[in-house]
């Protein structure tokens, strides 16, 4: 059998891959992809917990389900909230962004 | 007969690119895997659970360093689906489901559609910052802590525990049912959010030019 280890090593990877993105990418959406490697790799973490420490309760399977419907809603709002920037601002690079009201 | 395809002119590049870097990185790795499974050293899970690794990380890798950004969206693609895998490995059927329907077919397509209203012709490809060094050196900090905290625990289960529908769904909408409604209702303000910022206003405009035209 796959010891938990592999999975909880797996979901590190994939969140650290993600925080990388989020710091280093410039373009607001790709940032949001970043976002969603992160949730890809806490996602695991919690399917892996519930499915590996508490096959009688399974929060962690809950709180996935949770994060993904989140993840949609977030993806949704922050897309409206681009395109309302680029079509005033011409731009969707984050660092030109940067005053709180035009 | 090539060019009277209606294909972009780096298609077949890219086909061609691709189809390379897979057969020289994947096979490989998959041979060895193929060999230790009949050789018995590795079960048919665990060599699942390799082959949607590799897949996971070398997706999320593209994801975030190709810098063509439609190429870091399919990249994401990869990354969700082995996700998905993952999960099914862990048994828990439902949660892929929901992964493969929500991300592959909404998330992933919303998010297209953003690159491609927001990026302009003469910017197809965004320059990343410059802390791009600092920000490797904090992913990788993260990732060493990470994993020092979960090799470092001892963990009680040793077996993936199958949960069946009818248990979740009944966990879900009796346990959690707050939590589903709030959820809900997140949802339903988070679209309208959307829809009123992504709005046009009207223009009053166009109609007098048209008279001007005509």
């Amino acid at each position: 059998m796959i010891p938990l280890e592999n999975f909880l090593l797996l979901s590190a990877v994939l969140f650290g891959i993600g925080f990388y993105g989020v710091l280093a990418r410039r373009s607001a959406i790709l940032i949001l992809i970043s976002v969603e490697l992160m949730l890809a790799g806490v996602s695991i973490n919690f399917v892996a917990f519930a499915s590996y420490l508490d096959p009688e309760a399974f929060s962690g399977l809950i709180f996935a389900l949770f994060v993904i419907t989140v993840a949609a809603a977030e993806v949704g709002l922050a897309l409206g909230i681009v395109l309302r920037i680029f079509r005033e601002r011409r731009t969707a690079n984050v660092d030109a962004i940067d005053e709180l009201k035009w | 007969m090539f060019e009277r395809l209606p294909l972009p002119s780096q298609f077949d590049r890219i086909i061609v690119t691709g189809t390379t870097v897979v057969a020289l990185v994947g096979l490989p790795i998959l041979i060895v895997l193929l060999v230790l499974l009949t050789a018995g050293q590795i079960s048919g899970a665990e060599l699942v659970f390799w082959m949607a690794s590799a897949v996971i990380v070398a997706g999320a890798l593209g994801a975030v360093l190709v810098p063509n950004v439609v190429h870091a969206a399919l990249a994401l693609v990869a990354t969700l689906l082995g996700v998905a895998a993952i999960f099914l490995l862990l048994a828990t059927e439902f949660i892929a489901l929901v992964q493969v329907l929500v991300y592959g077919g909404g998330v992933v397509i919303l998010l297209l559609f953003g690159l491609m209203l927001t990026n302009a012709a003469d910017d197809p490809v965004v320059t990343d910052g410059s802390q791009k060094p600092f920000a490797a050196l904090v992913g990788v900090l993260l990732i060493g802590i990470f994993a020092a905290a979960a090799l470092d625990a001892e963990w009680a289960g040793d077996v993936a525990n199958i949960v069946p529908f009818e248990l979740f769904g009944e966990r879900l909408f009796r346990d959690f049912l707050v939590p589903v409604i709030v959820v809900a209702i997140l949802l339903d303000i988070a679209l309208t959010g959307a829809f009123v910022n992504a709005r046009r206003e009207r223009v009053e405009e166009p109609a007098a030019d048209e008279e001007v035209r005509a």
